[in-house]
């Protein structure tokens, strides 16, 4: 019922935070310096031809009635049409977003099978040489930007081992899975199709950790941070006091308490991998999300950078919402109030 | 004998060197007896409580015997220490707030010592948790075990501590301040319980406190305690109709009474001297009105008293009292009447 009630609230609450989010977008792209119609039709365009597509295009309408005009066509469900692939900016959504969701979710799942241990194993050996090695680890991914680290994996893993492919979602030639979700994985493994199921984990592994390497540094040290609080804390004593084995009280009676803030780092690690993206999938020219939005920029693509953007904002609130409410499964002090 | 603990002494490590904590601690529990160990905040007696169960931080050094039916616990292994935690010695801690797994079931929590030390079907565990629930006085057992500390009152969650602590049936139970964190009301139900599940099990039970009317109400000896050292043991009624050791005297002066209209409670002046900077000779020497030169130089070793009532106070040094026992110096008679 509480849950339920929260819910509510939160989802109301994205209407307004989504409002602002365009605004804002709305306004920077807007104010950036460059010409749509100049771009679209080339250096050779006559100043008649430019005019009447900017009229066409209604960019010599004041900003806020353009505003309003996107607005409009959103509450319609229409999010414009994309200038550069002169296709509705919701159907080029709705086809790039797996292959970025889809490398998210890897890089997450990455995360939490790298981070969560390694923050346990750095908080229950404080100060030893495992602390210090998972440290150093964290900082590293933390400190390294992705486009390079994601370079150097190319350079070690693709050209000279020759053990990982470097681009793409598959290998050369290979036909993707019959289209469910989008994700090739997914598809792959609800239609048995076992060796392009193969070749797309291969394909996920450098660009995923790649970008996963921030935010198991993220989860790592704040894993540790966390459950170094809850080690001192004095059920962890009582615990001790009952004759459990260290192992016991460290996953029995530690991990769930200390796991608990982890929870909501990881929804905004969700966002940092979403929004990292971008680069990662620049240079392993991952046919995502990322590249549209990068393509959009240079092409000034005002309706597709939009369209980019808000579906971003979206996934990041929903992402935290759902994160929000697993605590009222995980804390039953939130159940009962 | 149940419990001997013989020269017991621990440091722990403070800023890159060790701070002795406890010093030399030796006392005896009986089965079936309650004894109060008290003194103010940082006098080590809640150190000596976590040393019994060698609940100590990694960097502690312990030294001593811990006799527990005989078999010296202060040299065991990790592996032997967790049999003997919560099955033969069980521990009640001061906060029940924090002391409970918030995200853990009452139920689960009272198991998990039967878990760890007996040989039972899910079934026995459960009619034991029950039986437990029931005999610390808790209402609607079948439902408690479902629910969350965190839906419990403060008096009710340490009743579930102590069903936790009685679970194996210990033959020692530890109490680290278990009424502090409570109300008066409750406080005095609390203590009406441990009273009667010492009467109705011979177990030794060991009470920490700083309040001497909890000591007065359920130990049968008392132990007091001063930065770090035992100064005074004895009965409790002798003791207290006939404290020995400056620092009691000033301990059970500080008490308000009933009935006795006295301008001013009796405070001992100074402070407690800090670990790791221990005077040589008697710690209580410089807030004692009747300090000596050996005071400063000698440590005092336990002067008997009378049967079982031992003092740590140069007053009572053979040359300066008499044989039978009312041993008493100028010193003290003037300490006493004052």
């Amino acid at each position: 019922m509480h849950a339920l009630q929260f819910v509510a609230k939160r989802l109301l609450l994205m209407i307004p935070i989504l409002i602002g989010i365009s605004i804002l977008t709305f306004a920077i792209s807007n104010t950036i310096p460059g010409d749509p119609a100049r771009l679209i039709l080339g250096p050779k365009a006559t100043p008649e031809g430019l005019e009447a597509l900017r009229e066409d295009m209604g960019l010599n309408d004041p900003l806020y009635v353009q505003y309003g005009r996107y607005m409009g066509g959103i509450a319609q469900g229409d999010l414009g049409q994309s200038t550069y692939s002169q296709r509705p900016v919701l159907n080029d959504l709705l086809r790039y977003s797996p292959a970025t969701f889809e490398l998210t979710m890897f890089a997450m799942v990455v995360t939490l099978v790298v981070g969560i241990p390694f923050g346990i194993i750095s908080a229950s050996r404080k100060d030893k040489l495992a602390d210090q090695f998972t440290r150093i680890f964290a900082l590293l991914g933390v400190a390294m930007p992705a486009f390079w680290l994601g370079l150097l994996l190319l350079l070690f893993f693709y050209l000279k081992l020759g053990v990982l492919p470097g681009s793409g979602r598959l290998d050369g030639g290979m036909a993707p899975p019959d289209y469910i979700t989008g994700m090739y994985t997914v598809d792959a493994l609800l239609t048995g199709n076992w060796p392009v199921l193969y070749a797309a984990i291969m394909h996920l592994i450098l660009p995923g950790l790649t970008l996963a390497a921030v935010t198991i540094g993220m989860i790592t040290r704040m894993t540790r941070s966390s459950m170094l609080s809850v080690l001192k804390s004095d059920y962890i004593r009582t615990a001790y006091a009952k004759g459990a084995p260290e192992n016991r009280v460290l996953y029995g009676h530690a991990l769930r308490n200390g796991v608990m803030p982890v929870i909501t780092l990881l929804g905004m690690a969700f966002g940092h991998a979403l929004g990292g993206s971008v680069l990662v999938e620049a240079v392993f020219s991952w046919p995502g999300l990322g590249q549209y939005a990068v393509n959009a920029i240079n092409y000034l693509d005002f309706p597709a950078v939009m369209g980019v953007t808000l579906l971003i904002a979206v996934i990041f609130i929903l992402v935290n919402l759902i994160v929000d409410t697993l605590y009222f499964f995980i804390d039953p002090r939130l159940k009962h109030n | 004998m149940l419990l001997k603990v013989k020269d017991l002494s621990l440091s722990l490590k403070k800023n890159g060197k060790y701070a002795t904590i406890l010093d030399h601690i030796s006392f005896q529990v009986e089965k079936g007896e309650t004894v109060g160990i008290v003194g103010e905040s940082g006098c080590g007696k809640s150190m000596t409580a976590l040393s019994l169960m060698r609940l100590l931080p990694e960097k502690a050094r312990l030294d001593g015997e811990i006799n527990l039916m005989d078999e010296n616990i202060a040299k065991y292994s990790k592996r032997k220490l967790e049999k003997i935690r919560g099955n033969q010695v069980s521990m009640i801690f001061q906060d029940p707030l924090t002391s409970l797994n918030p995200l853990q079931t009452v139920g689960t929590q009272i198991e998990e010592s039967l878990i760890l030390h007996r040989n039972m079907t899910k079934e026995e565990r459960r009619t034991r948790v029950l039986k437990l629930l029931k005999d610390v006085g808790l209402p609607r057992a079948e439902e408690l075990v479902n629910e969350y500390p965190h839906q419990l009152s403060g008096g009710m969650r340490q009743r579930v501590m102590i069903a936790i602590a009685m679970a194996c049936e210990p033959q020692l139970l530890i109490c680290d301040e278990p009424t502090t964190a409570l109300d008066v009301t409750i406080q005095a139900q609390i203590l009406e319980l441990m009273g009667e599940i010492k009467r109705r099990t011979q177990m030794g039970i060991i009470m920490i406190t700083h309040d001497m009317g909890v000591v007065a109400e359920v130990c049968d000896r008392v132990i007091v305690m001063y930065a770090g050292k035992i100064v005074e043991q004895g009965p409790v009624r002798e003791l207290f109709q006939n404290p020995t050791h400056p620092y009691t005297i000033g301990l059970l002066d500080s008490i308000p009474k009933l009935g006795q209209r006295k301008q001013k409670l009796g405070s001992i002046p100074g402070t407690v001297p800090a670990p790791g900077n221990m005077p040589a000779g008697c710690r209580f020497a410089e807030r004692c009105r009747h300090t000596m030169d050996i005071c400063r130089t000698t440590v005092p070793p336990m002067f008997d008293i009378k049967d079982g009532h031992q003092s740590a106070c140069w007053l009572f040094d053979e040359k300066g009292g008499d044989q039978d026992g009312v041993v008493r110096s100028d010193e003290l008679e003037t300490a006493l009447h004052h």
